[in-house]
């Protein structure tokens, strides 16, 4: 078990490690001077040189990589081009607004998609199950983005009901959870659906029926346990699709998020602040994938570690 | 077959099953009505998409107020026609979801097929790249990356989507060659000194490739939204290109004033994908047609006057159909017998000839779309093929145990044997907690199991082969039921934990007292266990009888031929097993005449058209064939000896 933990920390550090420096790497070899950007066009050349100083884009690429580097181990991920308030700051007051907005969304996908899923799989090949799959064939091919502006065209603009953007009272979750959670269906009633079929045609299930156990137990406790471990995996993906997900959501519905802070920064070109947000969500897919294997390793007596 | 006749047979395949599956058909004429809209954009457009006439901005379309057939959609807030910039944006965006499509899958493909039939440190460097590329979404990534720079170009985009795409199709193609290449006949051409190039090319390429055009259609609809989504947030292709997300973007900015105009592009991407998406639904079932499993829900049959019986259990003309989409098939066909209590009647037969299918017909847990469509399986009384489903359940697992083939699966393997167990004995006993308990350790020491309490703790996959067929006969026998069922319980097992279990399960169902029926393909089992034997043949019974008169005296040319067989391949100085000739008849197309007929030696003209009716010859033995209607000696001849 230690030994395991030992190599899977080594593993999520190097994920982090690499896709970290590979944004480092390509955003600046993508052509492009973000000091230039940040000064009307026509600023005379000496000017954008002191800016380059200033931002320290004017550094070797190596020294440049090796200061990002250094500060990481003391939480320090530079200063923003933009106003200059440290990344660091400015993440740990936008994440938590993400992950409230990704947990919310995540647990009513999964209570919607294990009612519609299992109704579905009970009743194979009947009128719900038909239907069922159909929602989830146009949920898959509903863009996201325009379901959100639509969802605020319908509800916030013509009728009224609900707030349009920003984050306040719980109202406000409603839009922005409606969207996220329609891109997270699909995959979620399909999985549940199916591995209900699978494990409804296992052995095991006979021969819980050949005991006379009733049907009740049978679904709630002989199916369902075994049903419900690959529901757990699908969790960590999950957590890829709320994340990039919520660049989406977060802009439309101008949610105070890591998306809404990814976003602008990617169109500043404030290389700390991208570095900054695409390391935390790194870490927050890396570690979100790890708990979900820890999980699994419990629920399932057959893996031990 | 030919070449030819493979492909038309292949076309005709195609034909069946997309007629069958309206939604595929309606998936592949959507997506070409947009292909086709997409190749003449430039014929079917009415205006240049770029071109800017500021005296009409924000016309409504055609059929609204206001509207005019000039811009059947009417106009974006630079004056531009929005038809014609919809019908260039599928354009753009089935041009770059394809080439991405055909990038990544392309690369994906060769690598998959490369790694997999090669190995070596390629194998280890590339797939170890793929795990870190699988274990963050990267296109998230390519997306940061892309935004970034000031200008994108069509093939800028398509390098980034493919590239963060290949390893999905490289892992699947992989894992599909390293098991292709495994196969004996992959291994026996390899053996032979076929090249590479060729084993690849004639075995391996026709068995993988159909798992890459599946994975292409997805992607091929996810690309589609994801082109429109980085328009959309300004990070696609520089404007002012047309594009889907451009265009929802700008409707998104006027919405308070132009209301239809996101409604377009948003319904022509989720046309688009919803049509990719059918026809990828379509092809995964046409390449990998999942077989129906599971449980069918229980009919019972109108109830009528049983005839009274003191046996345990009375089977009379039973018959077991599944209606399948090719026809109905006839599983057991009219199979009749009688088990007094405390007596083993012993089932025989090959793969296939329904002995299994009448076990569950008895417990009433046929497989979906099985039914029990005649005759009556009166049990203590009450014909099972008539009680309601509550009684039903309530007489399996207390009065009709069932022990499987496959002791293994039969487990749920993330319940402990304890909670299986204590499980079933609350639920037919009524006892207390700590009274199952005890009665469940009690329950493995009567099946022989030393260290109990190790056993009620453990998982099912932590026991051996025999212990699991232990702890299921115990599960089974542990609330003494009258009748016991026995599907091959030792066929999955080594010679030596079979006969100690065999003996075992003698000794138990003698203490008490119940019956068994004992399901095997092994005749030689019954010589020392049953005390009647019927063998099964094609759904049928073809001879039943005492079992010191069945195997010493068989009647049936078919029983003879099992028999025969056993006796070969113990004899001395034979080392070759030796079968009956020939394969028995397709249950989908019975003839009317007697089914072991093809595979009969002694097949008269008569038996290729009727079937034989089941005629005593002896005390309790009857067997159901011509020949001992009309000449019995020429039977005796081929006896065993």
């Amino acid at each position: 078990m230690t030994a395991h933990l030992a190599r899977r920390t080594a593993q999520m550090l190097l994920v982090v490690y690499g896709v970290v420096t590979l944004t480092f790497i390509t955003v600046r070899l993508v052509p492009g001077d973000p000091a230039r950007l940040m000064e009307p066009p026509g600023t005379p050349e000496t000017i954008i040189q002191l800016v380059r100083q200033q931002i320290g884009t004017d550094k070797p690429l190596h020294v440049q990589y090796g200061d990002f580097l250094a500060g990481l181990p003391r939480g320090d991920l530079g200063k923003s081009f933009r106003g200059g308030r440290p990344v660091g700051e400015l993440i740990a007051a936008y994440l938590p607004n993400t992950l409230l907005l990704g947990i919310v969304a995540m647990a009513v996908a999964t209570a919607l998609a294990s009612i519609i899923g299992i109704g579905a799989a009970l009743r194979r090949n009947s009128v719900v199950d038909r239907a069922a799959l159909f929602l989830v064939a146009v949920a898959q091919s509903t863009p996201n983005f325009w379901l959100g502006v639509m969802l605020v065209l319908v509800f916030a603009v013509q009728l009224r009901w609900l707030p349009a953007i920003d984050m306040s009272g719980p109202e406000s979750f409603v839009l922005p959870v409606a969207t996220l959670a329609v891109t997270l269906l699909p995959l979620l009633v399909r999985t549940v659906r199916q591995s209900f079929i699978d494990a409804l045609g296992d052995d095991h299930v006979r021969a819980a029926r050949a005991r006379g156990i009733p049907e009740h137990r049978v679904l709630l406790i002989h199916v369902l346990k075994v049903a419900s471990l690959p529901l757990v995996t699908l969790v960590g993906l999950q957590a890829g699709f709320v994340l990039g997900g919520s660049v989406v959501v977060e802009s439309i519905f101008n949610w105070p998020g890591i998306g809404t802070l990814a976003l602008k920064a990617i169109q500043d070109r404030d290389f700390p602040m991208i570095q900054g947000t695409v390391l935390v969500i790194a870490i927050v897919f890396t570690l979100v994938n790890f708990v979900v294997d820890l999980v699994y390793a419990a629920l399932d007596p057959r893996i031990r570690y | 077959m030919s070449a030819p006749d493979a492909r038309a047979s292949a076309g005709r395949r195609l034909t069946v099953f997309l007629l069958a599956r309206k939604s595929t058909l309606a998936g592949l004429a959507l997506f070409a009505v947009v292909t086709l809209a997409a190749a003449f954009a430039p014929v079917l457009s009415p205006y240049d998409p770029l071109e800017q006439d500021l005296n009409r901005v924000l016309l409504p379309p055609a059929w609204a107020d206001g509207g005019s057939a000039a811009h059947p959609l009417g106009t974006d807030p630079l004056g531009r026609d929005l038809a014609s910039r919809m019908l260039w944006g599928a354009r753009l965006s089935l041009l770059i979801s394809v080439a991405s499509v055909l990038l990544g899958g392309g690369l994906g493909f060769i690598v998959g097929i490369v790694t997999g039939y090669f190995g070596g440190w390629l194998d280890a460097v590339l797939m170890r790249i793929g795990d870190v590329q699988l274990a963050f979404p990267f296109v998230l990534l390519a997306i940061a990356v892309l935004g970034v720079s000031p200008e994108r170009t069509p093939a800028q985009l398509i390098g980034v989507l493919g590239l963060t795409t290949w390893i999905v199709y490289a892992r699947v193609v992989r894992s599909r060659v390293l098991s292709e290449r495994e196969k004996d006949y992959v291994r026996a051409a390899r053996a032979l000194g076929a090249s590479s190039a060729r084993v690849l090319l004639r075995y391996v390429l026709p068995n993988v490739w159909q798992v890459a055009p599946v994975i292409g259609m997805l992607y091929l609809g996810f690309f589609v939204i994801v082109e429109s989504l980085l328009s959309f947030l300004a990070l696609g292709l520089t404007p002012p290109t047309p594009s889907w997300g451009s265009i929802l973007a700008d409707g998104r900015q006027f919405m308070m004033v132009t209301p239809w105009m996101p409604i377009f592009p948003g319904l022509a991407i989720l046309l688009t994908v919803l049509s990719i998406n059918l026809v990828a639904d379509g092809m995964a079932d046409y390449f990998d047609p999942k077989l129906m499993k599971g449980y069918a829900p229980r009919h019972p049959l109108p109830p009528r006057m049983a005839i009274a019986s003191d046996k345990v259990l009375a089977v009379r003309d039973l018959t077991t159909v599944f209606r399948l989409g090719a026809g109905v098939l006839t599983a057991v066909n009219r199979v009749s017998f009688e088990l007094g209590s405390g007596q083993v009647l012993g089932i025989v037969g090959e793969s296939g000839s329904g002995k299994s299918v009448l076990a569950l017909s008895i417990i009433q847990l046929l497989d979906a779309p099985g039914a029990v469509t005649e005759g009556e399986i009166v049990f203590l009384g009450k014909d099972l093929a008539r009680v309601s489903n509550a009684e039903m359940t309530g007489l399996r697992g207390r009065r009709i145990g069932m022990i499987f083939q496959n002791a293994g699966s039969s487990l749920n393997p993330v319940l402990t044997v304890g909670y299986q167990l204590v499980e079933t004995l609350r639920q037919h006993l009524r006892l207390n907690s700590e009274a199952a308990r005890t009665k469940a350790r009690e329950a493995l020491e009567m099946v022989g199991i030393g260290d109990p309490d190790r056993v009620l703790r453990a998982y099912p996959f932590q026991l051996s082969g025999g212990m699991q067929q232990r702890v299921m006969i115990a599960l089974a026998m542990s609330v003494q039921p009258a009748l016991l069922i026995a599907d091959e319980p030792t066929t999955a097992l080594d010679v030596t934990t079979q006969a100690q279990l065999l003996e075992r399960l003698d000794e138990l169902r003698r203490e008490l007292g119940t019956s068994v029926i004992f399901i095997t393909h092994d005749i030689a089992l019954l010589a020392d266990f049953a005390d009647v034997v019927m063998v099964m043949y094609a759904g049928q019974v073809c001879e039943i009888g005492p079992r010191g008169r069945v195997i010493r005296e068989p009647r049936h040319p078919y029983t003879q031929g099992l028999l025969n067989s056993v006796s070969r391949v113990r004899a001395p100085g034979t080392n070759r097993l030796s079968a009956i000739p020939g394969d028995p008849p397709d249950p989908m197309h019975p003839s009317t005449g007697c089914p072991f007929a093809p595979r009969c030696a002694y097949a008269m003209a008569v038996c290729r058209e009727v079937n034989p009716a089941r005629t005593g010859v002896g005390p309790g033995h009857e067997a159901a064939c011509h020949l001992l209607t009309s000449t019995p000696e020429a039977v005796a001849g081929g006896g065993t000896s």
